[in-house]
């Protein structure tokens, strides 16, 4: 009894010895891991391990078993420990590399998703900045970029050839540097509101001025600090040429017709007043008609001409300190005749001390002018026009041109500063209008830094009211 | 009626303007020059055919400023009164620095043209003396 519990306490020693051998040497196993090696080299190298450390194992038991029991039976008690246990870690060996080995396949097979997943977006990014690069180098505008000294950091074929300058001699230095003196004409319209300016250059090739446009943006990082801007030159020399052209054939219209009006108002002029001879009533009445269609179509033309001049930016104002109530006063008296045909109530409201301001006087006779004489053409005998003046609460004067007329339908209403744009039925007696007449109003009011819109009731009447500011 | 002897030359290239200024003026007794262009008009100035011009600006080939210059050349005295569209600003202004009497706008009544003529002629026919022309 006592010997059998004595040889059960040495066989569990030994086996933990066993297990303990076991673990340590798992450890050390699990320690440097073969990472690109395949399954079978693995298992060979295991096989190897294990069969050298089974002869130094069984040696060891069996000194150890001698010790406490009988040496003849020892031999036979250590094979069969030797034996149980090795069969026992053999198959925990083969459950632990099993499981290590799948541990592994699965890290590898992550690493090289993770590395897979890099690569392709590392191809991505080339074939994105390939696309860029190809697309700035398309381009027909010249695109050149400077860092904030205004040094140029890159730039395009494109600004290459339109500066005449190629990209290694530009690069770290500054744009416009190293053009020749005599290149650059000027640098106009470098307003500091405005990021665009005009580049006079003459080209070295052929000596003729180009004119280019820079229009630039500033580049800022994801802090929002300037790190440097980007200019896109375009070559806007043709669109110049083509610009002094159309106004050179401004005015040659502007002669061409007026020309043949004069010929054909003075020949009126000369027949009406009788210096050839006498005109019957009948004659005399069908005259008329011809002289009334011939001051409308000379304003139409006045008017278009105008508008176009406008239009182009081609007005240049004669700006000078006006008292709005003596201009008022004034055009008033000029339409009074005219208003006096329909009995119409003219009347002003001018508030006093009203300050000067600074505008084309001309240009706002003009203006008074289109719209007291649209409320005359639009408001019946006996009606009336208000033209008042005063000082708003944004300290602007604010002028008002109000009649008792046949109004504006609400859907007419944001049309009236349209081109060619005409409310109501018109008289056949009256001169007529062009049509232009609110536009004009409008250009030369937004061209003083005014505003001008138009309240209405269809029936009862129409306002119009225009700002200008006070310098 | 009184002017009689006097010769107005009309120098513009637009038959029809001219046809009217010179009907026009011949009925306010003048006797009318009419000229097409700059060169003919300052072969007529030349001779001493006018006793004052009406001078066009705007015309092909010797217009009215080159004309007035060729003329001041050699008669500084002649009145000279320009014709002008008033889109001609800048071609009046060069115009009076070769002495001139006069702008009339080809859109204004005929009445004015006489009356800068009337004018013209007043200073320069009757007090030639005290007022001479202002020299080129």
């Amino acid at each position: 009894m006592e010997t059998s519990v004595i040889i059960l306490y040495v066989i569990t020693a030994l086996v933990s010895i066993a297990f303990a051998v076991f673990l340590f040497r798992l450890a050390k196993m699990s320690s440097h891991t073969p990472v690109k090696e395949d399954q079978r080299r693995r298992s060979d190298k295991y096989v190897q391990a294990e069969s050298s450390a089974d002869l130094s194992f069984d040696n060891f038991i069996l000194k150890e078993v001698s010790k406490v029991v009988d040496p003849r039976r020892s031999s036979e008690i250590a094979t069969r420990i030797s034996h149980v246990v090795n069969e026992e870690v053999n198959k925990k060996v083969e459950g632990k590399t099993l499981e290590i080995v799948k541990k592994f396949d699965k890290v590898i097979e992550e690493k090289t998703k993770e590395q897979e997943i890099a690569w392709e977006k590392y191809e991505k990014v080339i074939t994105e900045k390939k696309k860029t690069e190809a697309v700035i180098r398309s381009i027909a505008e010249g695109l050149v970029v400077v860092d904030e000294q205004g040094k140029v950091i890159m730039m395009n074929p494109a600004a290459e050839k339109l500066l005449g300058a190629n990209r290694e001699e530009k690069v770290g230095r500054s744009l416009l540097d190293g053009l020749k003196e005599e290149q650059m004409v000027s640098l106009v319209h470098d307003k500091p509101g405005k990021k665009d300016r005009e580049i006079e250059l003459i080209s070295q090739q052929n000596e003729t001025k180009k004119v280019l446009r820079a229009s630039s943006a500033v580049v800022e990082n994801e802090y929002g600090q300037t790190v440097g801007m980007v200019s896109v030159l375009s070559d806007i020399t043709k669109q110049k040429n083509l610009d002094d052209m159309k106004s050179g054939f401004v005015a040659n219209v502007t002669h061409d017709l007026r020309t043949p009006l004069v010929a054909i108002d003075k020949s009126l002029q000369m027949v009406l007043k009788g210096e050839a001879g006498q005109v019957s009533e009948t004659q005399q009445q069908f005259l008329t008609i011809a002289e009334r269609n011939l001051k409308r179509l000379s304003l139409l033309i006045d008017d278009l001409l105008d508008f176009s001049k406008l239009e182009a930016g081609k007005v240049q104002l004669k700006r000078e300190a006006v008292s709005i109530g003596e201009l008022i006063q004034n055009t008033m008296e000029e339409l009074k005749s005219w208003a006096e045909t329909k009995s119409l109530h003219l009347e002003k409201e001018i508030q006093e001390n009203l300050p000067q301001v600074e505008i084309d006087a001309g240009r706002f006779n003009q203006v008074l002018g289109n719209l007291i004489g649209n409320s005359i053409k639009f408001t019946p005998k006996e009606g009336w026009i208000t033209v008042s003046a005063k000082l708003n609460a944004q300290n602007q004067i604010e002028v008002c041109v109000e009649d008792t007329g046949i109004g504006i339908s609400p859907e007419d209403l944001p049309r009236v500063f349209d081109k060619f744009y005409q409310a109501g039925e018109r008289i056949s007696t009256d001169i007529g209008g062009t049509g232009l007449g609110l536009s004009i109003a409008k250009e030369i009011i937004e061209l003083h830094g005014g505003k001008i819109w138009a309240q209405s009731q269809k029936g009862s009447g129409t306002k119009f009211t225009f700002t200008l500011p006070v310098r | 009626m009184e002017d009689k002897s006097i010769n107005v030359m009309i120098v513009d290239d637009e038959p029809d303007f001219r046809e009217l200024m010179t009907f026009w003026l011949q009925a306010k007794g003048y006797s009318v020059i009419p000229a097409e262009g700059g060169e003919v008009a300052v072969q007529l100035a030349k001779d001493k055919k006018a006793d004052i011009i009406f001078m066009d600006l705007r015309m092909p080939r010797v217009d009215g400023v080159e004309a007035i210059k060729r003329i001041r050349g050699f008669d500084k005295d002649i009145p000279i009164i320009i014709i002008s569209a008033h889109l001609d600003n800048e071609k009046a202004k060069q115009a009076s620095d070769y002495g001139i009497s006069g702008i009339f706008y080809k859109g204004e009544d005929f009445k004015q043209g006489l009356s800068l003529l009337e004018a013209a002629l007043r200073t320069h026919k009757g007090l030639k003396k005290e007022q001479e022309p202002p020299s080129s």
